[in-house]
Parts: C-alpha cells; structure tokens; sequence
C-alpha cells in the first residue's frame, strides 16, 4: 500500500532529521509515535503529496487526511461538510450521495444534525463530522494527524471506538502523541526518532507512560 | 449599549473640557468658539449643513462602494497568480503612497471639479486597505486543510468560489473599516481642491469670512457621518464572523 525508499524529512537549515525507510502493507493499522519535531506530521504531509516525492510510493489514488484542526467549513451546514470533497471537485450532488452522507453521520451518531452549522457543533461532533467525510470518500489509505488532541478523555475513548467499528477495513496510519489512543484498535507501533523510524512494536508495550518514555529514549 | 452609554461619557467630558478652555483663557470665538455657539450654528445653519454634508456623505458611500468593488477584485485576481502579485504589489504600494493632495490636482485636471474627482480621491484612498486585507485573507487557509482539499481532489475553480472567496471575505470587511475611517479624507480634500458643494467647500467659505463657529458645525457633520459609515461597516463585518474558521459561536 506505502512504500517509502531512505525519505529524508529534514528541511534545509535545521538540524537533520531522521531518513525513513518503511513498508505498510494494505489493512495494516498502524500508530506511529515519537517526540514533538521528530518529523511525524511532516511524515504524513509527504505521504498525502506523494506525487511531488519520487521516494514515496502509495498504491491507492483514495487517500484520506484528517488533522487536529479538520478542515470543516463553518458556513457550510454538517451535511455539506461530509459532501465536501464532491461541492470541491465541481461534481453534481445526487440523491443517493446525499443519502449515503445522512446514513453515515447516522453512523457517527449524529442523526438529524445535518442541516446544523458547523459552528454549533462541539469539538467532539466536529471531530465525528470529519470522520464521516473520511468514510464517504472510500479512502483506502487513511492518515490521522493527531485528530483527537483538543479533545477530552471522554470523548478520545469515543472517537477510537467510533474508528475501530467504521475504519476496520482500511489501512491507517495515526499520528499521535498518546499511545492510548490507539491501543483498543491499532495493530502495531512506529517509532520515529531523530535519527530512524523503529519498530514494529506492540501496542500493548506502551500500556504506562513509563514504558512509553522508555521507548521514546530507547529509540533516540 | 455599554459602549453608547461610554461614547456619551466621554463626549460630554470633552464638551465639558471644551467649555472650560475657552472660558478660562477668554479666547475669542473667531479663533476658538465655545461649545453652545458651535451647537447654535448647527441649528441655525442646518439647511445649509444639511445641503453640503449630503453631498459629501454621497462622495463617501460612492468611492466606499467602488473602492471596495475594485480591491476586492484586485485581490481576487492578484490571489491567482503569486508571480502576478509579486509585479503588482510594488505599484499598489505606490499608489498608496503618494499622498491624496499629490494626485488631488492631477484628478482635478481629468475629471473636472465635478463629483467625478471626489469619487476618484475617496475610492484611491478606499482601494489600498481593501486589497491589501482580502489579499491576506486568501492567504489564511490553515496548511493542514489545503492538504485535505488535496486529498479531496478539489479542482481550483469550486475551490476558489467555496473557500477561498467566504474566507477572504471578513478580511476584506477588515480592510473596509480602516477604509472607511480615512474615506472622509478623499472627499474633503477634492472639495478643497476645488468643487461648489460638500462640507470640504464651506469650510473653505467659512474660513474666508472668519466664520469659524460655521467651520466646526461643518467638522462636526463631517465626524457625524464618519461614525455612522463606521458603525455600519464594523456592523456588517460582525455579521461575516462566521466566516472565519478560527471563530465558533457555540
């Protein structure tokens, strides 16, 4: 599914960063941790332009991309924001595309909200309108930035359920900073240092922050 | 409300200040006119005040609204192309350099000292501020959604018309309230120049005739209809807050 070929992520001018070499194989569901700079996000933004990037190979022109900040226009109603990807690419909004939207903020649990702003909705929703545009668009390849940090725990739990029932199919590589996050419904774990990606880990290995930090520091 | 209620605070003190400066040093009306006298000309002049503050308010509303107009479709254009607003931005810097009494002769030359100068004056000093406000409001998109939109596969023209345009829109707004508190500027100065009616002429008449209680009714109509365009654009902006991703009114 990906294939990145000694990636290098560091920008000219800082300090260097480590040069990746990693293979996902399609419906491996992976988390990928390390330390604030490391390069994780940036990892993620290359995949997304993988075109302007001769050493990165993906093998799905379905690629899904969601971020802390999900790009939810706040003057379109939730139902338009789930249709996003089909208002930008010029297409003509049917009937049954608009059914297949209601039925999947359904399955957020966000029944009867599609006529809503977005601006009413509370982090959480937004969080699940975001995550039904994911589903609509059939990605393959879904990359998570860090979705469910402005979040509260609470909510966190949720939104990895929600993934874990509506993402089982997918590849999926989520960035993150707490292995928690991922620890009901991720495969395996990355690590990226300064220096390399390691791995793979179980999940399970990172149970205490303790242990986390221990493979934090074993990995620089 | 609160804000009403400070705004008459604040004048009544300046009133009151005003008062005291002219009563304390005895200064003399034709150069300083206290307070009530200025107010007794408003009322005793008011056809007259009446007749040229519409006809500067009109300058002003005017070149808002063709200022406006073409900034934002400058910036809308300039948005396109970052090779094209690197050449225009230079001249766009210019033009609001060169000071408005530089031009004012020049626009007097070619338009005549109709309507049409003033218009010209006021939507030159309106035109900079839009542009330069819409054209950074196209830049505020959030790095991480140009990647979902590319992720999106958006094709550039629903792009621009779905986002980029609601998005520029507040800032344009932004832009149009520094405009419209200098605005008054352009058309005050085209009636000094030269024209037969505005408050810009009949302060220049008052001041002939040493008739300075006649020159401050006339600033104070012209600081009345610089708070009233002021408050309606700010207003309007308010309303365009939703607009803005990083504003949620929940």
């Amino acid at each position: 599914m990906l294939q990145l070929n000694d990636f290098d992520l560091s920008y000219p001018g800082y300090p260097p960063l480590a040069r990746v070499n990693w293979t996902v194989q399609s419906g491996e569901r992976i988390a990928l941790l390390g330390r604030s700079g490391v390069g994780k996000s940036t990892l993620l933004r290359a995949i997304v332009h993988a075109e302007t990037h001769p050493c990165i190979q993906v093998q799905s022109h379905q690629v899904a991309y969601l971020s802390q900040q999900p790009a939810l226009l706040p003057w379109r109603s939730v139902l338009d924001n789930v249709l996003l990807g089909v208002h930008l690419r010029g297409e003509r909004v049917l009937p049954q595309l608009t059914e297949r939207a209601q039925s999947l903020l359904t399955q957020v649990g966000l029944t009867g909200l599609g006529s809503r702003p977005i601006g009413t909705l509370s982090g959480g929703q937004k969080a699940r309108v975001a995550l039904a545009r994911v589903l609509f668009e059939e990605a393959e390849l879904v990359l998570l930035d860090e979705p469910f940090a402005g979040l509260d725990r609470s909510t966190r739990i949720q939104m990895a359920d929600l993934c874990a029932a509506l993402l089982s199919t997918q590849t999926v590589i989520l960035v993150t900073h707490d292995p928690r996050d991922a620890s009901d419904w991720l495969d395996q774990a990355m690590v990226l240092s300064e220096t390399s990606l390691h791995g793979p880990y179980q999940l399970q290995a990172f149970d205490s922050d303790r242990s986390l930090i221990e493979a934090l520091e074993g990995a620089l | 409300m609160q804000t009403a209620r400070q705004a008459l605070i604040y004048t009544v003190m300046l009133l009151l200040g005003w008062k005291a400066l002219v009563w304390f040093f005895q200064i003399p009306h034709f150069i300083l006119p206290s307070p009530e006298r200025v107010l007794m000309t408003l009322v005793t002049r008011s056809e007259q005040l009446i007749h040229h503050g519409s006809t500067t308010f009109a300058e002003i509303i005017a070149g808002l609204i063709l200022g406006a107009v073409l900034g934002f479709l400058t910036a809308c254009v300039l948005s396109l192309s970052s090779r094209l607003q690197r050449a225009a931005m230079p001249l766009l810097v210019i033009s609001q350099a060169l000071p408005v009494f530089a031009l004012a002769p020049i626009l007097m030359l070619w338009l005549g000292y109709g309507f049409a100068s003033k218009l010209a004056m006021t939507t030159l000093i309106v035109y900079f501020p839009v542009t330069a406000a819409t054209l950074s409001g196209f830049r505020v998109c959030p790095e991480s959604w140009e990647d979902t939109f590319h992720t999106l596969h958006a094709r550039p023209w629903p792009l621009f018309w779905q986002v980029r345009i609601p998005m520029a829109l507040p800032h344009a707004l932004s832009g149009l309230r520094i405009a419209a508190s200098v605005a008054p500027i352009g058309a005050v100065v085209g009636e000094w120049m030269g024209s037969s009616s505005g408050l810009g002429y009949l302060m220049l008449h008052a001041n002939g005739r040493g008739q300075t209680d006649l020159m401050f009714a006339a600033l104070v109509v012209l600081c009345l209809e610089a708070v009233i365009v002021w408050s309606v654009v700010n207003r309007l902006s308010h309303r365009l807050d939703h607009l803005n991703p990083n504003v949620s009114v929940t």
